[in-house]
């Protein structure tokens, strides 16, 4: 699709000539020129504009009546006026109006200080009103859901959290009920608008009629201070704003970034800030005494027990987990390698074999890599073995709100039905585990003519348009990924501008660490390096005892890999197991020797890659709470304790170093970087990225269970996929304001199958496989194939980690 | 040689010889019209006040230490609720920024003021503040005041740190308030 074309034209605002782009709106165009018009309803943002609240009146010359500036597009030679009496007006008479039912508790009002309505009474208003007559009363404060207060005397109907519900989230939850005075915001049964994304009508509603709960009463907006960041709990990455009181987050606001977010945020990123804050936070060192117990120990001590890693030289690993920045992966790195001679670190979460170093740098070639805004103007976008909501929240609304306004056709292959099924051209399903087969059978419907919706999909692709982008899921097999490149290859992706592949990785700043060197066999920027184990490998030799200590660096295998028994036994069979982290979840309550506790993303100084390159800056907004220290010197401390003169002071001097190492990162500095981050694959370093040698034969294709493991109806067994929702996360479970949200297993079916083994939608239902039993509540999905059956992972019990092979029984409890 | 100023002397002048006559009245004239002043004064009695046993009566608009306020139900059993919500507002205006308020919302078990929200914490460090009265201008509830108490002096800089309760409580009168027309 291509970008809209940027024509200037000029116009008359109040005497003076502007110059604007042809099709903006005339508000913009007079805020650009310095003429402020006052609007409530009008949001960018929101798509088309509706002209509902009336503030925005402007006098055109030639139209007789006053025209809302909003909803009107700039043309050459008009000539407005904003500050005539008529105007004024109109200006002073919608205020009068709007305050006719608004109710003058700007004291006890949340929005009091930060407020629309009171600056444009303020600015526009007539300072007193006519009227005597009682204001419209409703029943409040009320919870429109577990996270947002609804005050309905004090909506002024803009319709901006309707217009998001209706077309940006597009979950259709949000009306208007009732009419005239008495209308009022609200789901059509009274039902909690409970919605991934529904915190952003917080931010939009410009009256306090929309409020946080978690932040009510919290702060005034003279109270606090903001702190700009990035949100580190999905790769997303979405440009925060944290608002901090007396050394403590308080609310989360989007910052706004084209490149990343849009200015939006879900709600995880906006609430889960409340983890930084609890009690069962780690906030000292934990050391395991002589009697087994976790103890909170001194920094000393800490460093000493697990300075013992220097006994286990060359019998080492490192796991590190998605939250970590690149400047400890880095040095995490080094402390294996260097310090204790060991290559056996990995970061790739899921089930990720061995490391084909020449895969990972064809498909981490500048040239192949899609931006988060080409998502929006491309021709074609395919979503392959992914769930943006789950895996990308952001990502979700950005495709959206380019079939929606652009016309990107949509398609999508997963295993599971998405949420964007509806918004899609076409939606394709393969069995789990089935990529490979699914991709391999794409390649083939490139070249040669026939039917079926795979070949449906390879028109698309071939000639839907120049753009194509396709976002993949990191939990695409190896074979998948190969196949995945030579049909990128086959379609001249790294040649088309706005075409290419976006990868979205489970961990937050996966792409980062990665490319800061923690990986088994490849070193800072995808370089060589001495051969490693990869994660799966470290947990069968650690249960094997081969290896004497397991550093784990913000991640609970238990809770983030695949195969918990094996990890299980890995963490019992390791001598030495030192972890960092922010919580104690389960695995490292039971088998850490040492947790060191870990820094919030808060708190954190350093750098994440987006998924598509982006560098971005995680600056400390806050204090540290207790004792805890910041990763990198941790790492530096450690290094120092195991004989490694790192060299490292600072945080600067940690990212300086990194700078260093990764030849594509030259020339990078943090002032570069900035607040908006810099892809680093639009920099001319990039040429420095190593060219990926040939790639191995396509032989392992059909070695995915699935694509040749027995067929569902055989047994009555179904075909098990796993999912991680957006919910399933340590943060989210120990956040007040989210205990509702908490995943759990929810198993969800195909109604043929639920059918046939009569288990009715939300009830409680086992799952078993050789002799591994989880508890979970059914859900039924029309989406699902027959035959197969979706459990949660990654969530704290009953988690689909446990399970080995492709195959469930699942039965009615 | 002996050192030639040559041009570079400059000639000092100085007052013309005094006479014995104009000393004395140098000396003991001007004294003494100094001394008409003071004598004239010890007429009027003295004016010291013997602080603290005697204090000086303030004006009714004196900024004194600040109060808040509760609704006054006329019953010491059942005090009325807090006017202050928790607003912040003093917070905002004050110059010397001393106020701190920490807001909560009521609930029907645990209701302290007449609005949605009340005032956890509400403190004013007194050793900060200027007494410029801006608190009590902003209050959209006049749920703070100055009152009339400037006796407020503490051995250690903590103790100057009003809390909610000091501050609601009734303070004692210990500055008379100066009558009509005195």
């Amino acid at each position: 699709m291509p970008r809209p074309e940027r024509k200037l034209i000029s116009l008359t605002i109040d005497g003076r000539e502007v110059q604007a782009v042809e099709g903006t709106m005339l508000v913009d165009a007079a805020r650009a020129a310095d003429v402020e018009i006052p609007y409530f309803c009008y949001e960018p943002k929101l798509g088309a504009p509706v002209g509902a609240c009336r503030m925005c009146l402007v006098e055109i010359e030639g139209i007789p009546k006053l025209q809302t500036s909003c909803s009107t597009p700039v043309r050459d030679g008009m000539v407005v006026n904003t500050t005539v009496e008529r105007v004024k007006e109109a200006q002073n008479s919608i205020v009068e109006f709007l305050l006719v039912n608004h109710p003058l508790d700007c004291p006890v009002c949340d929005k009091g200080g930060e407020c629309p309505l009171q600056d444009i009474t303020f600015g526009w208003g007539k300072g007193r009103t006519r009227v005597i007559e009682p204001k419209r009363h409703f029943v409040k404060p009320l919870a429109l859901s577990p996270l947002i207060a609804i005050d309905r005397e004090r909506c002024i109907l803009c319709y901006r959290c309707v217009r998001f519900s209706q077309e940006i989230a597009e979950d259709w939850q949000l009306i208007f009920t009732e009419r005239g005075a008495h209308t009022f915001v609200g789901t059509h049964d009274g039902h909690p608008y409970v919605a991934p994304f529904s915190g952003n009508i917080i931010e939009l509603c410009p009256v306090g009629a929309l409020t946080s709960r978690p932040y009510r009463f919290r702060a005034r907006p003279w109270d606090v201070e903001g702190s700009g960041g990035v949100c580190t709990l999905c790769p997303s990455q979405c440009n925060v704003e944290f608002t901090v009181r007396d050394d403590k987050v308080t609310r989360v606001l989007a910052r706004e970034n084209p490149g990343v977010d849009d200015g939006w945020l879900c709600d995880k990123g906006r609430f889960a800030y409340q983890a930084i804050h609890v009690d069962e936070r780690i906030t000292t060192p934990l050391v395991r005494g002589a009697d087994g117990e976790l103890r909170p120990a001194g920094w000393d001590e800490a460093l000493e027990a697990a300075g013992a890693l220097a006994e286990h030289r060359g019998r080492a690993a490192a796991l590190i987990g998605g939250q970590a920045s690149n400047e400890e992966a880095f040095l995490l790195a080094r402390l294996l390698r260097e310090g204790l001679g060991s290559g056996d670190i990995d970061s790739r979460l899921g089930a990720a074999g061995e490391l084909d170093l020449n895969l990972m740098r064809a498909l981490a070639a500048p040239a192949l890599q899609a931006s988060v805004s080409d998502l929006e103007f491309a021709h074609i976008v395919l979503v392959l073995g992914t769930e943006p909501i789950d895996d990308s929240p952001i990502l979700d609304l950005r495709i959206r709100k380019g079939v929606r306004r652009n016309g990107v056709k949509l398609a999508i292959a997963s295993a599971r039905p998405s949420a964007l099924d509806h918004n899609a051209k076409l939606a394709i399903r393969f069995a789990p585990g089935g990529e490979a087969e699914f991709l391999e059978s794409l390649e083939w419907a490139l070249g040669t003519p026939g039917s079926g919706e795979t070949h449906e999909l390879a028109a698309l692709l071939r000639d839907g348009g120049e753009e194509v982008v396709i976002l993949w899921g990191e939990s695409l097999s190896a074979p998948a990924r190969a196949t995945l490149l030579r049909i990128a290859d086959r379609l001249g992706l790294a040649e088309r501008q706005g075409a290419g592949l976006l990868e979205v990785p489970l961990g937050t700043n996966a792409r980062g660490i990665r490319e800061a060197g923690a990986l088994p066999g490849a070193g800072p920027g995808y370089g060589e390096a001495s051969p490693g184990r990869s994660a799966a490998q470290i947990a069968a030799a650690a249960a094997a005892g081969e290896i004497g200590a397991l550093h784990l660096f913000q991640i609970d295998p238990l809770r983030e890999l695949p195969d918990r028994d094996g990890w299980e036994r890995a963490l019992a069979g390791a001598k030495l197991v030192v972890a960092h982290a922010a919580t104690l979840t389960d695995g490292l309550a039971r088998h850490a020797d040492v947790i060191f506790p870990a820094e919030s993303g808060a708190e954190k100084d350093g750098t994440v890659v987006h998924p598509d390159g982006r560098l971005q800056r995680l600056r400390s907004a806050i204090r540290r709470p207790g004792e805890v220290r910041a990763g990198w010197q941790v790492l530096a401390d450690l290094a120092k304790r195991v004989g490694l003169d790192t060299g490292v002071l600072t945080a600067g001097m940690a990212f300086r170093q990194l700078i260093a190492a990764v030849p594509f990162y030259e020339g990078l500095t943090l002032e570069a970087i900035g607040g908006r981050g810099l892809r680093w694959p639009e920099t001319e370093a990039a040429a420095a990225m190593p060219a990926p040698g040939p790639l191995a034969a396509a032989a392992g294709a059909s070695a995915t269970p699935a694509a040749s493991g027995p067929r569902a109806e055989a047994n009555g067994h179904l075909l098990a996929g796993t999912y991680r929702s957006i919910w399933a996360a340590s943060e989210v479970e120990i956040s007040p304001a989210l205990r509702f949200a908490v995943a759990e297993q929810v198993v969800e079916l195909s109604p043929q199958d639920a059918d046939r083994l009569g288990i009715e939608d939300g009830a409680a239902v086992r799952v078993a496989q050789n002799g591994t039993r989880l508890r979970g509540r059914a859900a039924i999905r029309s989406g699902v194939p027959a035959g197969t059956a979706f459990l949660a992972a990654g969530i704290a019990e009953e988690s689909a980690n446990a399970l080995t092979e492709p195959l469930v029984e699942v039965s009615k409890l | 040689m002996p050192y030639d100023p040559g041009k570079d002397v400059i000639e000092v002048v100085r007052h013309p010889p005094r006479s014995a006559a104009a000393s004395t009245y140098r000396i003991f004239g001007e004294t003494l019209r100094g001394m008409k002043t003071t004598l004239a004064r010890v007429v009027e009695g003295p004016l010291t006040i013997q602080y603290p046993e005697e204090k000086t009566p303030v004006y009714p608009r004196f900024r004194g230490r600040h109060k808040l306020h509760r609704f006054e139900t006329g019953d010491p059993d059942n005090p009325g609720l807090e006017k202050c919500v928790g607003c912040s507002l003093c917070a905002a205006a004050c110059p010397a920024d001393c106020i701190r308020v920490v807001a909560a919302e009521n609930t029907p078990e645990h209701r302290v003021s007449a609005g949605e929200r009340y005032a956890a914490v509400y403190e004013i460090n007194l050793s900060r503040c200027i007494f410029c009265g801006y608190c009590e201008v902003a209050c959209p509830f006049d749920a703070i005041t100055m009152g009339h108490d400037y006796e407020m002096s503490d051995y250690t800089r903590s103790d100057l740190i009003f809390t909610k309760e000091m501050l609601l409580a009734e303070p004692l009168e210990r500055t008379p308030l100066r009558a009509a027309g005195e």
